[in-house]
């Protein structure tokens, strides 16, 4: 399968260390739908100490999880320019509060959904979305973009050996014309040779009789185990949202 | 009926290139055929037309019977297994056995967990089924698109460059593994010496075919081998030269079975040979039989000395 080097570990596919722990193999669906309530309702929460109790539960369920933190603060470093920018955005507007707040609902909400992208098996991933009744022509979509980028990514790193091997050392600025002339050239290299290699792809598609679907030949099913961390972070985001609408105070 | 019939095919590309041109061909049920020819000689072009990619210029390509055009290419490509180049173009599930059971799912067919067993039993995978695709080496992942391709149970296998980028031992794994298959088959090779241990026929291809015969009918041909840019198998370039140091040869080797079944013929008739002249003198005299008796050990005097 196509590869792209991911975070500079070695590890080749982003849910590379999903076979290593627990969580990776929980059933994707049960994952999918305990996640997602978690993070909707974290989004919606406006009560300070709610948000902070969400991003606690959030912090846990990483911890939890047994992936690398190392790898996870990785992959959350490439969010924090987009949370920085509505923290702080919010801050200049409405105080230190609401600027803290901000960066803590975003975070609540995107490192459950780190967990679950490191913690699932990217084909197993967009399967259970499948079975979660997702039409079949969004999760081969997605499926087919995700294989496309790592296409794209793999030509890139050649092409960028390439380049080195025959001493390129990359554009000094912009105005240095011939730098910028040979990045121009390798971006749309990468264009056209991704094209030719996704065109060979869906040539091999084609010769395995390929509609329209690309579901797993097993069936999983949802265990005890999975039904718990599901019902889990469905209960939290339930209590999370009581207590905000004051139902429970 | 033959499963594959191909009738004054020709085909050119967008820029203008020809690629084939008057081809004629045919393959046997159970026939073995490989498809050499210079880079740019229409080998994978050709494979291309079979699997329905291209249509044509001109001329038929028939399948089973039925004669390939755009309606019936999705339909007759059931017939029909590619092994591409590379096998990351045709691997698209997180596991092998998922891989293998992709074909056989999407075309609706039955018994898919007997396929899925004999695919991969097949190509030596039967261990591996909970593998990793990703993980698996170069080699492995050919035999992992083998696998997917005979789960489909294809009446043609087309097989393009099956041994190149493969080390001597995957290279050496994958030719047994072809050599064993009781399937029709049509390998476009550069690898000679590959393709005489697996085919039983083969086609010179340089735009248009230069030769059809068997690879020793090819390997003799020189003029033609010189022609299309193909080098001997180092086994008949060993035998070649052997004969010239007066090596007593019936036939050029083209394989390496060839190889060992003419050494052993030679061995036994030289050896007899050497034997009775042992036989013969060991009445005469101590120094003829000394002499014969170094011969059938092995030190064997040119051939137009005995």
């Amino acid at each position: 399968m196509t590869m792209a080097h991911f975070g500079g570990h070695g590890r080749t596919h982003l849910s590379e260390y999903a076979g290593d722990v627990w969580f990776g193999k929980l059933d994707a669906r049960a994952k999918l739908v305990g996640i997602f309530v978690f993070v909707i309702v974290s989004a919606v929460l406006t009560d300070f100490v709610l948000v902070l109790v969400s991003l606690a539960v959030a912090l846990t369920l990483v911890l939890a999880s047994r992936l690398p933190v190392f790898y996870l603060a990785r992959m959350y470093s490439a969010a924090v320019p987009f949370i920085l920018f509505a923290s702080v955005s919010v801050f200049l507007f409405g105080g230190w509060e609401r600027g803290i707040e901000m960066w803590a609902r975003t975070s609540a909400c995107v490192l459950p959904l780190l967990v679950l992208a490191a913690g699932t098996e990217t084909f197993d991933l967009f399967a259970g979305l499948r079975r979660l009744h997702v039409p079949a022509v969004i999760t081969t979509l997605l499926m087919l973009t995700q294989r496309y980028i790592l296409l794209l990514s793999e030509e890139l790193s050649r092409m960028s050996i390439a380049r080195k091997a025959r001493g390129f050392r990359g554009a000094r600025n912009l105005l240095d014309r011939y730098g910028v002339k040979v990045v121009a050239f390798t971006a749309g290299m990468v264009l056209v040779r991704s094209f030719d290699r996704a065109d060979d792809i869906y040539e091999g598609l084609k010769c395995k009789g390929f509609g329209q679907e690309m579901t797993p030949w097993r069936r999983s099913r949802v265990a005890l185990k999975d039904g718990l961390l599901a019902l889990g972070l469905a209960t939290v985001a339930g209590l999370l949202l009581t207590v905000q609408l004051g139902v429970i105070t | 009926m033959k499963p594959l019939e191909i009738a004054d095919v020709g085909f050119t590309y967008e820029d203008g290139t020809v690629a084939l041109k008057g081809l004629s061909m045919s393959i046997g049920k159970g026939e073995k055929v490989a498809v050499v020819g210079p880079n740019g000689a229409g080998k994978s072009t050709l494979l291309h037309l079979i699997a329905g990619f291209r249509m044509p210029f001109s001329g038929q390509v028939m399948i089973e019977g039925r004669p390939l055009d755009e309606s019936s290419a999705d339909d007759l490509r059931k017939h029909v297994g590619l092994l591409f180049q590379d096998p990351d173009d045709q691997i698209f599930m997180p596991t092998v056995e998922e891989d293998v059971a992709f074909g056989p799912r999407n075309l609706g067919l039955d018994d898919i967990e007997g396929r899925v067993a004999r695919g991969m039993r097949s190509s030596g995978m039967e261990t591996l089924a909970k593998r990793k695709t990703h993980r698996l080496s170069y080699g492995m992942k050919k035999r992992v698109a083998i696998a997917g391709i005979l789960a489909m149970d294809p009446a043609i296998l087309l097989l393009d460059e099956p041994t190149s980028g493969l080390d001597p031992r995957s290279r050496a794994e994958l030719i047994g593994l072809l050599k064993e298959m009781d399937r029709t088959m049509l390998i476009a090779t550069h690898d000679l010496e590959a393709a005489a241990e697996i085919v039983d026929k083969a086609v010179v291809l340089n735009v248009g075919m230069l030769m059809e015969g068997t690879m020793r009918e090819l390997v003799l041909a020189r003029d033609l081998m010189h022609e299309a840019g193909l080098e001997l198998p180092p086994i008949s370039k060993l035998f070649r030269v052997l004969e010239t140091m007066g090596y007593p040869m019936d036939d050029l080797p083209v394989s390496l079975d060839e190889a060992v079944e003419q050494l052993t013929r030679v061995i036994d008739r030289e050896g007899k040979h050497a034997h009775a002249h042992i036989h013969t003198h060991v009445h005469g005299g101590h120094e003829d039989d000394h002499k014969h008796s170094k011969a059938a050990a092995g030190e064997r005097q040119p051939r137009d000395e005995k």
